[in-house]
């Protein structure tokens, strides 16, 4: 991931050295900067970047105009950053096509930990597999991988286990799971969500019934726990 | 009914009832004039004719009045006569000279009932001939009425049913005059509600009362123009520092997080990122605040599950690294039962998250938070229990007294800008909810909203 090609968008040059410094020092070897839309279209023309980060306000083209031109010709995933906390702002951006939205001011893990995340989806890696102490499982191929046996998760069980996994580490809520296997209409599917963690967990805990990595937050939800991916 | 329509209601009332006092009024103070005037003797024609008469006695065909019969004729500035059965004067006392001594029946027909060469008279009928008293020209008023018998009484009904139409009409005059000022005032009196409630208002400029409309108009323009360059003054403020902090916050961090420079350093530039996260969250605040007071952001109103907005307010909390020292748990009162509520996501979800991080900053030694969902037919019910501090009972009563400004923040707290229960409250009122404060036992704060469901 630390390979991709950032381009970080803004008239303020302190900022855009800030932020250049945040993905440095992230191990993001590649950080471009333009500091205007004219600017930044150009960059993308020539250096076609992975993931944008663009401010909304600028002398000249402002950051939806950008947005709106770079939308044209590129599909490249763009984080919009703003001083402007108004809502309007927020669903222009979304309507022009921005991947998310956040506004300054920002913690540094906060920036990092949300393009990272885009970055996640956008660029899904080749070979997704999660290691666990008892079992390996291969998102590609929906198959955990247990005493050189190989378990297929069902359609429900992989949409959860991906849900979990995307924000591993974090609580994901009983309503969130069931949106993900039900879709929007989820209530009173909580039970139903039950069985399928119940058998999630029997594929890859050791003890399901004393879960240690896809465990239970009382009245919330559930966290998938991943070395490393505690935050 | 609204204040207004109680106010002309009783205005027509009390109309209506002096109208009533005013005719009783009239009534009694003309009966009583009648009754002094009886009493008094005031009418000359009521002289005591009869009286007068048996005072004039006949001795051997002579005719003689005593004292008394004089002093009356005195008195009234009276003459007298008596006429015998061929019209002549067979008595006078006081008789003008110039008035004939001799009268035909013709004469006596006449005067009888008005003048006697305009001497006011009254008649007596005696044994010995007619009686007559006249009195001076002018001090007396004989009128003669005279009516055939069938058309008294459709008179005197008619009398009083032009008395009653009369007493109708000015009665249903008055109520059309006073909802005419009702229908002029209703618009005014709206206006003036909507300007205490801060909502802005235009009122037609025209009838009457334009001066009226137009006044409140630009006080109503002056009060917007004042709160818009309040709103834009902190929106601009906000904008401006939002830059700047956010190159402070990610240098700060930068440096707190580079382990090759002295711990010191990194310890100064911690208190940097600190005291600028508190500035951030001021800011967002402020920002927040600023357009719920006035309703700057429209609210994104749908259909909730509040069980689920709690999870996802508990759940960012967890996930941002909570400390050990604090436990917070989410529990439902009916678990299983779906509940509906109409509300904003991202405010509501703002409004515990709020109330859950007050539990944490108002008791730094750790405590333990309890967030509950109940519901009964009408109200959805959230309540963030803690068993920490609590409250003095002094702030207990005013925070429940619902002044904008209170918090739960003790003068000594630094942490805080206490804008967090301000906002929670301008939710919880955009929601048409209530909020409420308990002691909880046996120490703690408990803090309930209540929010109508669907």
């Amino acid at each position: 991931m630390n390979d991709k090609i950032i381009l970080v968008v803004d008239d303020e040059t302190e900022l855009l050295e800030m932020v250049k410094s945040i993905f440095m020092r992230a191990g993001f070897t590649q950080v471009l900067t333009a500091s205007s839309g004219e600017a930044a279209l150009k960059v993308c023309k020539e250096r076609q970047p992975d993931l944008v980060i663009l401010d909304v306000m600028m002398p000249g083209m402002d950051g939806f105009a950008t947005l709106k031109e770079l939308r044209k010709t590129s599909k490249i995933p763009v984080l919009m950053l703003t001083a402007r906390g108004e809502a309007e702002d927020k669903f222009a951006g979304f309507e022009n096509g921005a991947d998310d939205y956040l506004l300054k001011p920002f913690l540094p893990k906060e920036l990092l930990f949300r393009v990272k995340a885009i970055l996640k989806r956008a660029y899904p890696r080749k070979e997704r597999k999660v290691s666990f102490d008892t079992a390996t499982v291969d998102l590609d191929k929906a198959i955990v991988q247990r005493d050189s046996e190989s378990i297929s998760l069902t359609a429900k069980e992989f949409q959860l286990f991906e849900k979990l996994y995307e924000n591993a580490g974090r609580i994901v809520t009983t309503g969130a799971l069931c949106q993900a296997i039900c879709g929007d209409f989820w209530q009173g599917y909580e039970s139903t969500l039950a069985t399928h963690i119940r058998h999630l967990r029997e594929k890859i805990e050791e003890n399901p019934s004393k879960p240690i990595t896809l465990v239970t937050i009382k009245g919330i939800g559930y966290r998938l726990n991943i070395k490393g991916a505690q935050r | 009914m609204n204040a207004s329509e109680r106010f002309f209601r009783r205005y027509i009332f009390s109309t209506v009832r002096i109208i009533v006092l005013f005719l009783a009024v009239n009534i009694i103070l003309v009966a009583s004039y009648f009754v002094i005037a009886y009493l008094g003797n005031m009418a000359t024609s009521k002289f005591p004719i009869e009286d007068f008469s048996d005072h004039v006695t006949v001795t051997n065909g002579e005719f003689s009045a005593d004292i008394q019969a004089k002093e009356m004729l005195n008195n009234a500035d009276a003459w007298a006569m008596i006429l015998g059965d061929d019209g002549t004067v067979v008595w006078e006392e006081n008789l003008p000279e110039e008035l004939p001594r001799h009268y035909s029946s013709m004469d006596i027909a006449m005067f009888s009932r008005w003048y006697l060469d305009d001497y006011p008279t009254n008649i007596a009928k005696r044994q010995d001939g007619l009686l007559v008293i006249g009195f001076p020209p002018g001090s007396v008023v004989n009128y003669y009425f005279s009516f055939k018998a069938q058309y008294i009484w459709p008179m005197l009904f008619g009398l009083a049913a032009v008395f009653c139409i009369n007493i109708l009409l000015m009665i249903y005059l008055f109520i059309r005059n006073a909802r005419r000022v009702e229908k002029a005032m209703v618009p005014i009196l709206r206006g003036i509600r909507h300007l205490s409630s801060g909502k802005p208002i235009h009122l037609e400029e025209t009838g009457e009362l334009a001066e009226i409309n137009a006044g409140l108009n630009k006080a109503g323009d002056y009060l917007l123009k004042k709160d818009n360059t309040r709103a834009d003054w902190i929106r601009g403020i906000s904008h401006d520092i939002r830059t700047p902090l956010s190159v402070i916050l990610g240098y700060a961090s930068e440096i707190e997080d580079t382990s090759s420079l002295p711990e010191a350093v990194r310890n100064q530039a911690g208190i940097i990122r600190k005291h600028s996260e508190r500035l951030k969250d001021l800011v967002a605040d402020l920002n927040l605040t600023t357009k719920l007071e006035y309703s700057m952001q429209p609210m994104q109103k749908q259909s909730l599950d509040p069980v689920e907005l709690a999870r996802q307010a508990v759940s960012e909390i967890l996930n941002d690294s909570l400390s050990e020292l604090y436990e917070l748990e989410l529990s439902e009162d009916n678990p299983g039962k779906s509940i509906s509520i109409v509300g904003d996501q991202a405010l509501l979800s703002r409004m515990l998250a709020n109330l859950i991080r007050n539990c944490i900053v108002h008791n730094r030694n750790g405590c333990k938070i309890q967030v509950s969902i109940g519901s009964n037919d009408t109200l959805c019910i959230f309540s963030v229990m803690d068993n920490g501090c609590g409250v003095s009972e002094a702030q207990l009563n005013a925070l429940n007294s619902d002044e904008d400004i209170s918090s739960t923040q003790k003068q000594t707290d630094e942490m805080e800008h206490g804008l967090g229960l301000k906002i929670v409250r301008q939710i919880v009122k955009a929601h048409q909810g209530t909020i409420h404060f308990f002691e909880t036992s046996p120490i703690g704060l408990n803090v309930t909203v209540k929010l109508p469901i669907k």
